[in-house]
This record gives C-alpha cells, sequence and structure tokens, in this order.
C-alpha cells in the first residue's frame, strides 16, 4: 500500500499520457462512424455506452479488484467477462491493452502480488488488469469504477476529434455532460463481487461496427 | 529504456523513420530482399490511416506475410515511436516470441522531420530523406537528418530529373551530421545497397556482442545557421490527416 493519496494515483491511471496506447483506440467509435454515425449522435453514443459496455467493463474491473484483494482466483473473472463481450475484435482488443498497461503496472509497483497475478494469468482483459493497479494504488471500487466510465467517455470524445469536423470544445463539453452518468453508471456496479454480478449488457450494435472495422483496412484506430 | 532486468537474447531492432514518400517502405523491401537469405527478419508497419504499407511489403512477397504486421497509431505516428511506443513494442515482443528473428525492421509512419524513435523501441535507427523533397532539406537539420545512427539520401536515381545537385545534397547531409555516416542510396546503384547492408550486418554483429547501447537522436537544440541563432518551428511536411 502507497502513502501517496489516492486521488492522485487515479489521475495518473486516468491520464492519457500514461504510455498504454490509449491513442490507438476509439471505443469503436470509428467503427461507428464508418457505419454513418456524425457528429450530432456522438453524445447519445457516448450515453449508450454507459449503460451498456461500460457497465460490463466497469463491472468486470471491480469483481477482478475484489477478488485479487481477497485472494480469490481470477480465471472466473476472465471468463465471466469473455462471455459478455461478443465480438472477437474487441476481447482482442482489450487483451492487448491489458498487456500494454499490465507493462506499465509492473514496472511502477513491483512489489504489487495484484499485478502479478494479472500478468500471470491468461488473457486478461483491459478491466482486469485496471483491477489489479487499483488493488496496488488502493483505489477502492467506486473510484475504479469512475475510471472505467471516465476513460471511456475520453476514449470516444478524442478519437472524435480525428474522425468527425467538430471544435474541440465541444468534445470536452460532451464530456463534462457525461459525468453524471459516468457517476451512476459507476454506483450501479461498485458493490457487485462476484463475476455471476457482471452486468451482461453488451451491446450489439457496437459489437456489429466492432466486428466490421476489425475486418475494414481504412483505419485510424486499432478498435 | 530496455528492462535491465529481462536481458532478453533477442535479435536486433532497427527503425526506419523520415518524412511521407521518401521511400521507408521499399528501404524494407529493399533489406527484405537482400538480407532474407542470411538473416531471420520481421516487420512492423506504422501506416497512418490503413495498412498499406504492410499489403505492399506481403505483395512484394519478401516475407512471409505473418511476419509483417501493421500498427494502427490513432492518427499519431509521432507518438507511436517515440512517447508511447506500447503498440509498436508490445508487436516486436510477439514477433519475437513467435519467430525469433535476427533483425525486427520497425517502418514508422510517414512524420516530419522532428519524429525520431525512441530508444526503448529500436537499438538503431535510420532516417531517409529523398532528392525529390527537395535539395535543401538536409540543410534544414532536425534530430533525425543530424543525428540518426544513419542519415540515408535516397532516390539518387531522380536527381537529374527533379533540378537537384546530389553531391551538394550528400555534403550538406554529411555537414549536418558531424561525422555520422551518410549513404547516396539508389536501388538501382549495387555499391549504395551494399553499402546499406553492410552498415546493417555490421549493427547486427555489435548488438551480438552485447556492446551496442542505443543513441537518441533527441529533442531539437538550438543551433545557428551562419550568424542567425534559432530553433526549428517550422519544419514543415507534417502529415497528420485532417479530421
Amino acid at each position: 500500500m502507497s502513502a501517496v493519496p489516492a486521488d492522485l494515483l487515479m489521475m495518473l491511471l486516468g491520464d492519457a499520457r500514461l504510455p498504454v496506447a490509449g491513442h490507438t483506440q476509439s471505443a469503436t467509435l470509428e467503427g461507428g462512424v464508418q457505419a454513418g454515425l456524425s457528429a450530432a449522435e456522438v453524445p447519445l453514443y457516448i450515453a449508450a455506452r454507459l449503460s451498456t459496455t461500460v457497465r460490463v467493463e466497469a463491472g468486470t474491473a471491480v469483481v477482478a479488484r475484489h477478488h485479487l484483494d481477497h485472494g480469490l482466483p481470477l480465471e472466473p473473472v476472465v471468463r465471466a467477462w469473455a462471455a459478455r463481450v461478443p465480438s472477437a475484435a474487441l476481447r482482442r482488443s482489450s487483451r492487448m491493452q491489458a498487456r500494454a498497461l499490465l507493462r506499465v503496472s509492473g514496472r511502477l509497483w513491483p512489489e504489487s502480488s495484484a499485478v502479478a497475478e494479472a500478468a500471470s494469468t491468461p488473457g486478461v482483459p483491459r478491466p482486469v488488469a485496471l483491477g489489479a493497479a487499483a488493488v496496488a494504488v488502493g483505489l477502492g471500487p467506486r473510484a475504479l469504477a469512475r475510471l472505467v466510465g471516465y476513460d471511456d467517455v475520453q476514449t470516444v470524445a478524442s478519437a472524435a476529434l480525428k474522425l468527425l469536423p467538430l471544435d474541440p470544445v465541444d468534445a470536452s463539453g460532451w464530456v463534462h455532460d457525461a459525468l453524471l452518468l459516468v457517476s451512476e453508471a459507476a454506483d450501479a456496479v461498485a458493490h457487485v463481487i462476484e463475476p455471476g454480478q457482471i452486468p451482461a449488457t453488451a451491446a450489439p450494435q457496437t459489437e456489429l461496427w466492432a466486428e466490421a472495422h476489425g475486418a475494414s483496412n481504412r483505419r485510424l484506430f486499432s478498435a | 529504456m530496455p528492462d535491465p532486468t529481462t536481458p532478453a537474447p533477442r535479435g536486433l531492432r532497427l527503425g526506419v523513420c523520415g518524412p511521407v514518400g521518401t521511400g521507408k517502405s521499399s528501404l524494407i523491401a529493399l533489406l527484405c530482399r537482400e538480407l532474407a537469405d542470411r538473416l531471420s527478419l520481421a516487420v512492423v508497419t506504422n501506416d497512418i490511416y490503413t495498412d498499406e504499407d504492410a499489403r505492399f511489403l506481403r505483395a512484394a512477397g519478401v516475407l512471409e506475410p505473418e511476419r509483417i504486421r501493421a500498427v494502427e497509431s490513432g492518427a499519431c505516428p509521432h507518438t507511436a515511436i517515440r512517447d508511447d511506443i506500447t503498440a509498436n513494442l508490445l508487436t516486436a515482443e510477439e514477433l519475437e516470441a513467435e519467430f525469433d528473428p535476427d533483425l525486427v525492421l520497425v517502418e514508422s509512419g510517414g512524420d516530419n522531420l522532428t519524429a525520431t524513435f525512441s530508444p526503448a523501441l529500436v537499438d538503431v535507427q535510420i532516417f531517409l530523406i529523398d532528392v525529390a523533397g527537395g535539395g535543401d532539406v538536409a540543410r534544414k537539420g532536425g534530430p533525425g537528418i543530424e543525428r540518426a545512427d544513419l542519415l540515408i539520401v535516397n532516390k539518387t536515381d531522380l536527381a537529374p530529373y527533379v533540378g537537384v545537385d546530389r553531391e551538394q545534397m550528400v555534403v550538406d547531409a554529411q555537414a549536418a551530421r558531424n561525422g555520422r555516416p551518410v549513404i547516396a542510396l539508389s536501388r538501382h546503384d549495387p555499391d549504395s545497397v551494399h553499402a546499406l547492408t553492410a552498415w546493417v550486418l555490421e549493427k547486427l554483429e555489435v548488438h551480438r556482442d552485447g556492446q551496442l547501447v542505443p543513441q537518441d537522436p533527441g529533442p531539437m537544440a538550438p543551433h545557428s545557421h551562419g550568424d542567425v541563432m534559432h530553433t526549428h518551428h517550422d519544419l514543415g511536411d507534417h502529415d497528420h490527416p485532417a479530421a
């Protein structure tokens, strides 16, 4: 456990400058734009993710955190997550991002057994890696779930600036206006402790976009 | 910096960067063609918004397709080789785990004159400019031109057609580099191709001997042309695609 205040560590984990390949991600916005999603619809997309995909991710992170904190096995968490993410492209991308985050976590918190366990478990996705980082820095479940939601919104907003004609301040406005929804999504999953309690709220449209995007050969973003 | 706790006996990682259209993909295809019978090779490409370079290399038939992987850089080619190398590093490690290659070539997305590789990603780096980009490019300087391990002035066979004094461009390049090597390359000139492969093989030997320390071309330093001190804020041809 670190003596550094948890809110500062949360800022570090939520900062796009952390070298975890965040710049390669669009949270499937690019797939949506390829299918005709417009700039005006992006706030709706953000809100839709906060009631679907983000709850799967945040719930997985919270349960992974609980399991790592209580010496419970990670494999059931990984399986529960995989069962809730039908798109192979999204699973692949999440696992790549987990490797990126675990690389950083292993260097920043080399003494953390949670990080070491996540790194040695096959196929862990990004939310499980985030759960391990949360244990390493002493971040609670609600803060962790908020981090997942906030990062998702920022990922969509920053990718939108690359993909659509926008004033960057408008994109920041979208993030600001989604913060209450982030908080609500986090509240909805902050209490879960068992893999079976992770919301099974994948969004079929997002998954379809992700699959089509994964097969396209003209794209800025990995997923 | 490479992690000192994992002294991987891996192959050499060679980065190739330089502005758009200077011939990075062709250079990599050339290296593959020249070295594939002697070395086990793999390639990571960083296209801006397609996997065009990876497809070009696969179509060239110089390597098995599965040894050529494209990495998306989210329209940030500079970031992907410098301040967040994660996607490239993970891909290079994947290729190393699967094929144990002697040499991994990392092709940067075409960027501007200030983009160079982090020494945590590649062991050595080549910076590429070409005569068709203008005879004055070498004089503009920048970290890659001045301090990459090797500077290539490419497409020298085109010099007469684009009104560039090839010899002067090479002299300018040498003057900018304070003794570091420069190769004036044309794929139609076997001597220049041999000079290139000899340089790569020499670096590979030094790497295998454990003597290679990655050199960072580093950030821009203020320097003077004649009597005017300035920094380069105006190094052109930045090609981040528009939104």
